[in-house]
């Protein structure tokens, strides 16, 4: 097993020198590397096999968090608190959360998007959120609120809700939150 | 502003002098070790204001240099810098004394205000340790509650604590969290502070349990 991680982490720092130059990709190389490590010592997962379905809310967050940072090549300080299983609200909502990670992403021009998911008795609230550029809700053309509509749509079918806070220049937190079903709550990992 | 004087213990040359070039001209750095009996002995013998301490030495814990130097000398401020993040090793730190916790990827301009902070006798969380905090106080809290020993004032987080720990794991920094809950600034120093000595100083054996069952991305 140390002859595979050690193997994989060469093959990166090979191809850290070999791109040099371009900085995306080499933060990008070095993020990927970490968090297969990570992944080996403390979740004994050897490197390469992390493509598993999600289980519970923190391990959906915890792929969020790779599947942004390795496409989008900028940060997700993923934070969970408590653990539930993930049954179809559940999805739905963490669907949501993905939504708007790739949106801070693609949109906002930070470097860093906060990802914070808390599982609580009663419900699940996740906050995507990030110090870029922010727009103006009011004034978003009736062709692009076609994205904030669907995904509060499809959140509010299952009992939940989303809010965005933005204002130009002070960056952007959407929240979302999801009931829990009795169901859930009786499978409670604490 | 005087720059605090700083001493580095982290067993990476590399991490070093990264740290060291991003600090340069902002803190003082009077010294560095690359493991735990040296730093023990440098930092008696420089007496810094701020240790950078690594949670992971070759020759044990950082906690290990935190309970030495505090038993000698209580004025030395430690902040825990750890890659690794299992939360047992970060909670171990915290408890042996040092005022805060942040990770490696944390910017130069960050970690320059976290010094800052640090020096000046107040407590740093960063997202991370917002959020084992808030999971090691919410755990399984029903049982212990009856335990004779539970002593609420410290085994307990109030309501306006949690309330500014779940900003700061949303990723506010204090002056946002402060601007959010019409507070002040230094309110926000102050419920930090007294989260960080609850968690210093709670007997809860569910906050070791906790540490030690939980692992982390």
């Amino acid at each position: 097993m140390a002859s595979r991680v050690h193997d994989s982490v060469l093959q990166t720092l090979a191809l850290i020198q070999r791109r040099a130059g371009d900085q995306q990709q080499v933060i990008r190389l070095a993020r990927a590397q970490e968090r297969e490590l990570r992944a080996w010592l403390f979740d004994g997962r050897p490197p390469g096999s992390m493509k598993g379905q999600a289980e519970t809310v923190a391990d959906g967050v915890r792929l969020i968090q790779q599947e942004v940072e390795s496409q989008h090549g900028l940060a997700v300080d993923a934070v969970t608190v408590g653990d539930c299983e993930l049954d179809d609200d559940m999805s739905a909502l963490l669907a949501a959360a993905r939504e708007a990670t790739v949106n801070a992403a693609k949109w906002s021009g930070a470097d860093t998007v906060s990802l914070f998911a808390e599982v609580e008795p009663e419900s699940v609230s996740i906050f995507v959120r990030d110090r870029g550029r922010g727009f103006d809700p009011a004034a978003v053309p009736a062709d692009r609120k076609g994205l904030a509509e669907s995904v509060r749509a499809r959140l509010a079918r299952r009992g939940g809700a989303a809010t965005i806070r933005s204002a130009p220049g002070e960056g952007t937190e959407v929240s979302l939150v999801m009931p829990r079903s009795a169901a859930d709550r009786m499978s409670n990992r604490s | 502003m005087t720059k605090p004087r700083v001493f580095l213990v982290d067993d990476h040359s590399m991490f070093r002098s990264g740290v060291r070039s991003e600090l340069a001209g902002a803190v003082d750095i009077v010294g560095e070790a690359a493991d735990v009996e040296p730093a023990i002995t440098q930092i008696a013998e420089s007496l810094p204001e701020v240790v950078l301490l690594d949670v992971h030495l070759p020759g044990g814990g950082g906690q290990d240099v935190v309970a030495e130097i505090k038993a000698e000398h209580p004025d030395v401020k430690f902040l825990a810098l750890s890659a690794s993040d299992a939360p047992e090793d970060v909670i171990a730190v915290i408890r042996a004394g040092a005022r805060g916790y942040v990770t490696k990827t944390i910017s130069g301009a960050e970690l320059i205000d976290a010094i800052r902070r640090v020096a000046a006798g107040d407590a740093v969380f960063s997202p991370r340790l917002a959020g084992f905090v808030l999971d090691a106080f919410a755990a399984g809290h029903s049982a212990e509650l009856d335990r004779p020993s539970f002593d609420p004032e410290l085994d307990q987080l109030t309501g306006r604590e949690r309330e500014v720990l779940r900003l700061i794991a949303r990723g506010y920094t204090y002056r946002e969290v402060a601007k959010e809950l019409f507070i002040s600034v230094k309110t926000v120093e102050s419920h930090v502070s007294s989260v960080l000595r609850k968690l210093q100083l709670s007997t809860r054996h569910q906050l070791t349990r906790w540490a030690a069952e939980r692992r982390l991305t």
